[in-house]
């Protein structure tokens, strides 16, 4: 083992026990109070564009078609729950998706960051998952830049005709590493009085590593069953929310 | 299904006035994190408990269930803000260890603050309160909808997990994913049946494009609103003080 391979596994082995101690882990929510209020200011503006972006997109959508809106709403619905629900892990604490690679690779980036910003609002309410302050923060991870990333991913991987299983699956861990990256890099940024801002970030990556890189995977896998299971049994909804065009 | 949904039913303080216990909630929240003292924070976590608890009713145990679930964020993030991780050794500064606790205690405080929100306002109390405050009404109308549906599909998921359950669909870790991915997919497929049926009903009942909910929620009077004019401007002005002062 060399020095980085040793650092992993002290890591591992410190968080394992915290995990072992506390009932759930959810360390992709940054939670209420965690940034100073220069940050929570920060993200929330750098989220506006965005979700001007979103709003807009949803209310083409639903000027187009009104009967739209229930569907939209069992969409924002759907990622609630489905990140809500304990997912299988072989560790034995409880861990949960994200949801948003999912929603974005089935109803578009722009649609899921005003969908995933209410969602997490109401996650900060009623489960205590993130918070009021950190809302601006935990949007720009979980709403806006995992979604787009994953997206991305996905017709990149479309368009160079890569096996639609893998491209999915691809699509759905990378979004969240990356959103796991990016809420380390929040944290380090809000955090690095005493070091530097990439020795925060380092500290904060390895730290939530040994429950991020599982469940990340784990995520991957789910989205590419339920995918799967979706494009066999369920052409016609597919349809009807545009993730499979007309005569397909 | 959701304990703090069902708990903020049951609080005493849930036919006070939505507005002032949003901003009461909010003017703390932000006092708290735009001080991060330890002192301040301390007393915020203490009135904003003694609140809940004994003038919303809310039993003292769940409330201290509830406080455990951001404990682990805390806890991982403590780890690496205060601790150093080196070849050999784990080393900590004072100052790093004073900016751990600071940081444990306020967001503790923050999280008070939210709870006393969630533990005594309905959501659809919060909603009418954005209206009133001009958001969107497209917005306003997906939030409603959205939180109506949570309990939709939640309640077809504990269905569907309870019968996977009986027939051993947890029985090894492969069985368990293979579940999990059938309750997703099949919940995917139940919420967009249920979003056409649930249009042709709103349809069939005159729906326009637009919800009318009757707001039993009480105003806030005349004297509250002073109080948390004057609650928020002394915060504002120790924030400053302690800003350029402190």
């Amino acid at each position: 083992m060399n020095r980085k391979e040793r650092r992993v596994v002290v890591f591992a082995a410190a968080a394992a026990l915290v995990l072992g101690v506390a009932p759930c882990a959810d360390a992709m929510h940054i939670m209420e109070g965690a940034l100073p209020a220069s940050s929570c200011i920060v993200w929330g503006v750098i989220c506006l564009p965005f979700l001007a972006a979103g709003f807009f997109s949803i209310k083409k959508t639903l000027n187009h078609n009104r009967s739209s809106i229930t569907l939209l709403a069992m969409a924002g619905a759907f990622v609630f729950v489905i990140s809500s629900l304990k997912i299988p892990s072989v560790t034995g604490s409880c861990s949960h998706m994200t949801g948003t690679g999912l929603g974005a690779i089935l109803f578009g980036p722009a649609a899921v960051s005003i969908l995933g910003a209410i969602v997490l609002l109401f996650q900060a309410i009623l489960l205590a998952h993130g918070g009021l302050t950190t809302i601006g923060a935990n949007i720009f991870s979980m709403a806006i830049a995992g979604p787009f990333v994953s997206y991305g991913i996905f017709v990149l991987c479309n368009k160079m005709k890569v096996n639609r299983k893998v491209s999915v699956f691809l699509a759905a861990t990378l979004g969240d590493l990356f959103t796991y990256c990016i809420t380390a890099f929040q944290l380090a940024f809000a955090h690095h009085a005493d070091t530097t801002l990439g020795h925060a970030l380092g500290e904060f990556l390895v730290i939530f590593a040994p429950t991020q890189l599982p469940l990340s995977i784990v995520e991957g896998i789910l989205t590419v069953l339920i995918i799967a299971a979706l494009e066999s049994y369920a052409k016609p909804e597919l349809r009807a929310i545009g993730y499979l065009k007309e005569g397909q | 299904m959701i304990p703090i949904d069902k708990l903020c039913y049951h609080s005493k303080l849930r036919y006070e006035s939505p507005g002032v216990k949003l901003a009461f909630s909010l003017i703390t929240l932000a006092a708290c994190v735009a001080n991060r003292s330890a002192v301040l924070s301390l007393v915020i976590l203490v009135i904003m408990g003694m609140l809940t608890v004994v003038r919303g009713g809310i039993p003292f145990s769940r409330y201290l269930k509830l406080m455990t679930v951001p404990l682990v964020f805390l806890l991982m993030s403590t780890l690496a803000i205060a601790f150093d991780f080196g070849f050999w050794y784990i080393t900590c500064s004072a100052a790093s260890v004073y900016y751990a606790v600071n940081l444990v205690i306020t967001a503790l405080a923050a999280v008070s603050c939210l709870y006393f929100l969630s533990l005594t306002t309905p959501m659809t109390d919060i909603l009418a309160v954005l209206s009133a405050m001009h958001m969107p009404r497209t917005i306003i109308e997906l939030m409603l909808l959205i939180y109506r549906f949570i309990f939709l599909l939640l309640e077809i998921a504990e269905a569907v997990q309870v019968s996977q359950y009986s027939r051993l669909g947890n029985r090894d870790y492969k069985t368990s994913i293979k579940s999990f991915s059938a309750l997703c997919s099949i919940l995917m497929i139940r919420a967009v049946t249920r979003s056409r049926v649930l249009y042709q009903a709103m349809e069939a009942r005159c729906y326009d494009g637009t919800f009318r909910f009757l707001n039993e929620a009480k105003r806030a009077s005349k004297k509250n609103k002073v109080l948390l004019t004057l609650y928020g401007l002394a915060f504002l002005i120790f924030t400053l003080w302690r800003f350029y002062y402190g």
